[in-house]
């Protein structure tokens, strides 16, 4: 049974929709993201769990129980907000037993449980400062100790990171991950960085206009991505995205446009030749010898790789590739290259158009993400 | 001490911050310490106000104050007013500023409004509330008769304890509003998360107000405190207009003892003995305000 579901919930502020018709279940022990853009309805979707704010129609349900009219205190969930939200009167210790103290735990028994959540944050020598007096990192841990202090069922993540350096971020996504995996409890974290979302989460809700898009593993939605808005959000630097026609070629399917000609792989049932999009990730294009034609346009040295952009023939399409280092380019160059066509993504036409590719079996998913990976 | 030589041009920067600041200087000595030396000084004559003559009494003046049983009653009675006001003025300030922070409607002409007896003058209210609790043609009596709470008017401004408490309830009526406008602008930058974040930790309303709220106030508070205990302490027209210090002298508060020791009884120097004395007590508050806005919590 789902620990946290949604059952076609809809938000809406007046005539604006945050969010619309969200059918969500996620299980007992699960890592999930929420994703999106901003304003995509995911911090709305992560309130409305919390009981911050109400759903105008559909149903919440919380370890089976619908939990509609419950007040946040009695839903059995623990949040971590964006700015950590640290009570800047209480000291650390303070703030980590108030959940128990509001909750009438005695005196005698708070001291023993916020001493063992110091432990297990590192918190132990801050006890007695003041949050103003701590980095931002530290008000980080003193936040989630708050939250894990109760023991609650689920956890809620408000952008938990977002407020640190990057390095500092990196290692709090991993600290993260090992708390995760040693409390076992459901958690829900709300990002709008897709790193955070791949590395952490064991399934990703990727959400734009207050519409679910895709509800996958990461490697799902990076490999098989539901439709062209998915494509596009994943992945960085992002999918190369080519309007252009479906036609049915002497071997089968041929995705057409200005420049080019590709033969892809088998398609969905029932999809018709007609107007259609391309999605071919940069390390599906290969540089130096093939049967296409480029000028070079960019070329971003990272070290140990190169971003090379380039222009199909004359005022064809622009498309990003990745190539080992070394690969001698000059801008304004011409280099030869050739598209993985069985690894192209073909989506139907609109900002959302979904998927045409024939559903391949999960293990062929899983295994050509693991050889898709960066 | 060897300081290193300054520049040519650190010697013009000292010599243009000198010249920008010399006008505030010269001003200030005006109108600040010059009248200040010369209230000490003229505190140590016995000076006949209308001519200004008088001679040498040393610390005669002193004395005789503090002898003097009328010192003692202003000053409780100061003290009285003060505390009293003072207190209705920061309940009745938060507790509108906690109403007008809520999302009402008519919020913004609310806050219009609240500001309205401030921006009164004094004067102008002050003969409004004498016509109000006037005991013989007051609404207050009128509405309080017809309503059958009392049979008979009352006195409102001469009799005691009715006038202090009715300076009492002018006095916090006219200056509650600063009190709201300073809370007001506090409870604004109040984080809202942290209202969020003790909603789901399991804090219900009440505890809210004391646990967030109320912490978060507590330096606007103490400011608001100081300030408006050196304002109310020092207060004169008000009191003066509503009751002119009686009946007798029992809402006679030091300012107007001061007032009535130099006009009335054409004491100038004894007046301003009086004066030099309440600012050594006001001197207090000043010390403690100074303080409190010039430390940070450690």
């Amino acid at each position: 049974m789902a620990d946290v579901e949604f059952r076609k919930v809809r938000k809406a502020w007046g005539a604006v929709v945050a969010v619309d018709d969200l059918d969500l279940a996620i299980e007992a022990g699960e890592f999930v993201s929420l994703l999106g853009p901003s304003g995509c309805g995911k911090t709305t979707t992560l309130r409305m769990l919390a009981g911050l704010d109400f759903p105008s129609a559909g149903e919440i349900l919380i370890g089976g129980r619908r939990v509609n009219d419950l007040p946040p205190a009695q839903r059995d969930i623990a949040m971590v907000f964006q700015s950590y939200a640290l009570y800047p009167h209480m000291t650390v210790a303070e703030n980590i037993a108030y959940p128990l103290k509001k909750r009438g735990v005695p005196r005698g028994e708070r001291g023993p449980r916020v001493a063992k959540v110091a432990e297990m944050l590192q918190l132990g020598p801050l006890l007695d400062r003041r949050p103003r007096q701590l980095s931002g990192g530290q008000q980080q841990r003193v936040a989630l100790g708050r939250a894990l202090v109760r023991d609650p069922r689920v956890f809620l993540l408000d952008e938990p990171l977002s407020n640190l350096d990057a390095k500092l971020r990196g290692h709090m996504r991993a600290e993260l991950v090992e708390l995760h995996r040693r409390l076992g409890r459901t958690m829900v974290y709300v990002t709008h960085d897709q790193l955070e979302a791949m590395t952490m989460s064991d399934r990703i809700a990727i959400l734009e206009g207050g519409r679910l898009q895709q509800f996958a593993p990461p490697q799902a939605v990076y490999a098989a991505p539901a439709n062209r808005f998915v494509a596009g959000f994943i992945g960085t630097p992002s999918m190369n995205l080519i309007d252009g026609e479906l036609a049915a070629g002497p071997a089968g399917p041929e995705f057409r446009a200005p420049g080019l000609a590709l033969a892809v792989g088998p398609l969905a049932a029932g999809t018709q030749p007609g107007p259609a999009c391309l999605g071919l990730r940069p390390e599906h294009l290969s540089f130096g010898t093939g049967p296409l034609a480029g000028t070079v346009q960019l070329v971003e040295e990272t070290g140990h790789e190169a971003i090379i952009a380039v222009t199909l023939g004359e005022g064809g399409p622009r498309l990003v590739g990745r190539s080992p280092a070394g690969l001698a380019l000059r801008v304004g160059g011409q280099v030869r290259l050739a598209l993985n066509g069985p690894a192209a993504h073909l989506f139907a036409p609109g900002p959302t158009g979904r998927r045409l590719n024939a559903p391949s079996p999960s293990g062929a998913v899983a295994a050509a993400a693991a050889g898709d990976q960066p | 001490m060897a300081a290193p030589r300054q520049t040519a041009l650190e010697r013009q920067y000292s010599l243009l911050g000198l010249m920008l600041i010399a006008p505030t200087v010269l001003v200030f000595c005006a109108v600040i310490v010059y009248p200040l030396v010369s209230a000490i000084y003229l505190s140590l004559f016995s000076v006949f106000t209308p001519t200004l003559q008088g001679g040498w009494v040393g610390l005669e003046n002193y004395r005789s104050l503090l002898g003097s049983g009328e010192f003692w009653v202003s000053l409780r009675n100061n003290l009285v007013w003060t505390a009293g006001t003072l207190a209705l003025q920061v309940l009745f300030g938060v507790g509108m500023a906690l109403v007008l922070h809520q999302n009402l409607w008519f919020r913004s002409l609310a806050r219009s409004l609240i500001l309205f007896p401030y921006f009164v003058s004094t004067v102008v209210a002050v003969l409004v509330w004498k016509w109000v609790f006037n005991d013989l043609y007051g609404i207050l009596n009128h509405v309080m008769m017809a309503a059958g709470i009392i049979d008979w008017p009352v006195d409102y401004l001469g009799t005691m304890p009715n006038a202090m408490i009715s300076i009492i309830l002018v006095g916090a009526w006219k200056y509650f509003p600063f009190v709201v406008i300073a809370v007001l602008a506090r409870l604004q930058t109040i984080p809202e998360p942290l209202y969020e974040a003790a909603r789901i930790d399991g804090a219900g309303p009440v505890a809210r107000f004391f646990d967030i709220t109320l912490p978060q106030l507590r330096e606007v508070l103490v400011v608001i405190v100081l300030l408006r205990a050196i304002w109310d302490f020092k207060e004169f027209d008000l009191i003066y207009l509503m009751t002119g210090g009686g009946p007798v002298i029992a809402t006679q508060t030091l300012p107007l003892l001061v007032y009535k020791e130099a006009f009335a009884l054409n004491r100038m120097g004894m007046a301003a003995a009086y004066a030099v004395v309440m600012m050594a007590i006001m001197l207090v508050f000043m010390v403690l305000y100074i303080r409190r806005t010039r430390e940070r919590r450690p």
